[in-house]
This record gives structure tokens, C-alpha cells and sequence, in this order.
């Protein structure tokens, strides 16, 4: 039977590969994405499930999912310029995103379904960080975390518990780590950015308290307490927390082993075990 | 009214590198035969983000306008017409 073997959250801050290519492998952002790299190592997945909001790269209002399963075998990325990373290709894991798809469906859980498609800078930099040598399958399952409407919390951690039967009633032996990618407040270039910058936090108590409800286990008071108003006081892509609340919804209520915020960037470092 | 084309024109702007040069060079041709109203073509050439927030751009979108220096964007000249319409 495939079973999860890890749970990780991970910013994705375009500017971070340079940022550490340039500082090295001691600064802070490098020694976060280290701890990070070294547990899913450890833990030697088949393949990554990620969940991830598209900042409109991947879609277009053409045809806008809430929920989507990305189901291909080759996927390039980033297709998008502002992470200077360069273009590459990663594995996909077909037959786990489609068993997630259909296991999403049978659940209630109406997945659009995506078999051609490239992916941004909110996977390729976790990816460059913690598969940096883009050898791990994925399958990224894509939740709207920036463009309002945005789904409610309690549905998004309920996908989150959908997604892990999925993956546990699936036959096939295989070690499945999830990740998380995105930031708990952050304005890019939108009305609550700060005069002067391009992007920036502008509700940080808002990620000291997710950060204290992660650390804790208070796992129902954060579900209450992200309100469409909530998300909308921290930026225009502060709907990336959904991503880490599917997440929460697979871990049958275990306290992270580790959990580090970057309080100036808005977002945090996490690692759930299964052993 | 749409903001669809609004966003388009950001999109594209990311991701069409012929139709970002367009706009730099000749921003009134890269529009021309796109579905827009005469205010909506006006505030995209005028740079004003602030109008076409309230008109519904997604300001993510519109950050792209300011990433390529596109219709007279800079910084201060952004935010002051975004923060503006808030």
C-alpha cells in the first residue's frame, strides 16, 4: 500500500536562490531549507503531492480552477521569469495524481483536471531547495490561494483528508511525502504592499499566530480564525495558507517536529513525522 | 463590466515577449483589435492601475505592468495610483 511518510511547508520567495547563492549555505534561508531537505532525505520518498497556488501563470480566467490535479508524466517549469531559475523539467507521477483525482472525486471533492501544463516559481523554488536534483516525481494538487473567491478553510483541510485516503487506499507500494508551498501574509505589488516596496507582510501578527496554532497542535482555532476577511488583511496572495491547511487535514492531529517562521517574510519552515 | 482583457493584457505582458516589447514600443498597436472599452484602453495606456484595480484587475497581474516598466510604470508612480483607489 503507498503510505505518507512525511509532511513538509515551505515558503517559496522567488528571490531566495539567488538570495542564498549569493550569501551560501549559512545563512538563514539556506540552514531553514537545509533542516527541511535533510528530513525528506531521510525519509526517501517515491514521490512528492504538493499543494500549491498558481499565481496565475499555470491558469488563466479562461478557465479558473479552485481545486485542480495535475496528471502528467514530464513537467517544465518555471514559467515564470521572477525566480531566475532555469528552465527544467520534472518527473510527474501519472497514476498517483490519477488515483488522487479520482479518489478526490468519489469523495465529493469535484477536482478539475489538468494532463497539460507548466508549473511556476512557487514549486520549482521548493523543488531547487529541496529536490535539487529534480529527481522526485511530483504531483502538485493546485488550491486558489490568489485570486478572491478563495475556498473556505475547513473545505480545504477537508481536501486535505481526501487526498490522504486517496493516496492509502492506493496498492501500489510506494513512500508518498507531501509538501506544502506559500506564505501566511504576503503583498506582491498589491494595495497593502508598503510604500516603497515591491512586496511585502502586511499582517504580521496574523503569521506569529499561525506559527503559535502550528506549533501547538490548535489546529481547530486556526481553521475559525482564517476568515475570508483574515486573508484578505494579509495580502493578495496570503491565500497560499490554504495549501498548508490542506496539509494539516492529512496529519490526524500530530504537532510538528519542527517549525520555524521567517516573521520579516511572512511565512515559516515546518516538518511533520510519521515515525 | 470584465476585467478579463485587463488581466489578459497583464498576463501576456509576463508571458508574450513579443507583446510585452509591443508595448513597450508601441503600446497603442499591441492593444489595437483587443476587446476593450474606450475607458478601459484608455487607463491601460494612461497607467492607471489604481482605476483599473477598481475596475477589477487582479493586482498580482498588475505588478507585472510595474516588473517590465510597462505604460510609464515605476514604483512611486504605481503605488501612488494604486494606493489611491484602495
Amino acid at each position: 500500500m503507498a503510505e505518507i511518510v512525511a509532511a513538509i511547508g515551505v515558503p517559496h520567495t522567488p528571490a531566495f536562490p539567488a538570495l542564498v547563492a549569493r550569501e551560501g549555505p549559512e545563512c538563514e534561508t539556506a540552514r531553514l531549507y537545509r533542516t527541511v531537505r535533510e528530513h525528506l532525505e531521510a525519509v526517501q520518498p517515491d514521490v512528492l503531492v504538493i499543494y500549491d497556488s498558481d499565481h496565475v501563470n499555470t491558469f488563466f480566467f479562461d478557465n479558473w480552477p479552485t481545486f485542480a490535479v495535475g496528471s502528467t508524466a514530464r513537467i517544465e517549469g518555471p514559467n515564470d521569469e521572477n525566480s531566475g531559475l532555469p528552465h527544467a523539467v520534472v518527473p510527474g507521477d501519472e497514476a498517483l495524481a490519477d488515483q488522487i483525482y479520482a479518489g478526490g472525486i468519489d469523495a465529493g471533492f469535484d477536482f478539475s483536471l489538468t494532463q497539460k501544463f507548466t508549473i511556476d516559481h512557487s514549486i520549482m523554488v521548493p523543488l531547487h531547495f529541496v529536490t535539487p536534483r529534480l529527481n522526485v516525481p511530483i504531483v502538485p494538487v493546485f488550491i486558489n490561494g490568489v485570486a478572491p473567491p478563495l475556498p473556505a478553510a475547513k473545505r480545504c483541510f477537508a481536501l486535505g483528508g481526501a487526498v490522504r485516503s486517496a493516496i492509502e487506499s492506493w496498492p501500489r507500494n510506494m513512500r508518498v511525502a507531501i509538501v506544502a508551498s506559500g506564505s501566511f501574509s504576503l503583498d506582491v505589488g498589491g494595495v497593502l504592499t508598503a510604500p516603497g516596496q515591491r512586496a511585502g507582510v502586511p499582517d504580521r501578527a496574523w503569521v506569529e499566530r499561525v506559527v503559535t496554532r502550528l506549533g501547538a497542535g490548535k489546529i481547530d482555532q486556526l481553521l475559525e480564525e482564517t476568515t475570508t476577511d483574515q486573508l484578505r488583511r494579509a495580502g493578495n496572495v496570503a491565500g497560499e495558507i490554504l495549501n498548508w491547511i490542506a496539509l494539516l487535514g492529512m496529519l490526524d492531529g500530530r504537532k510538528p517536529a519542527f517549525i520555524e517562521p521567517q516573521l520579516s517574510h511572512g511565512h515559516a519552515y515546518g516538518i511533520w513525522r510519521w515515525d | 463590466m470584465s476585467a478579463y482583457t485587463i488581466n489578459e493584457i497583464c498576463y501576456r505582458c509576463a508571458h508574450d515577449p513579443p507583446f510585452r516589447e509591443a508595448m513597450k514600443t508601441d503600446p497603442s498597436g499591441a492593444l489595437a483589435g483587443l476587446d476593450l472599452s474606450d475607458e478601459e484602453r484608455g487607463a491601460v495606456l494612461a497607467g492607471e492601475v489604481g482605476k483599473l484595480y477598481r475596475m477589477g484587475a487582479n493586482t498580482y497581474l498588475l505588478s507585472h505592468l510595474l516588473r517590465y516598466e510597462l505604460v510609464g510604470m515605476t514604483l512611486p508612480v504605481y503605488q501612488e495610483r494604486l494606493f489611491a483607489a484602495r
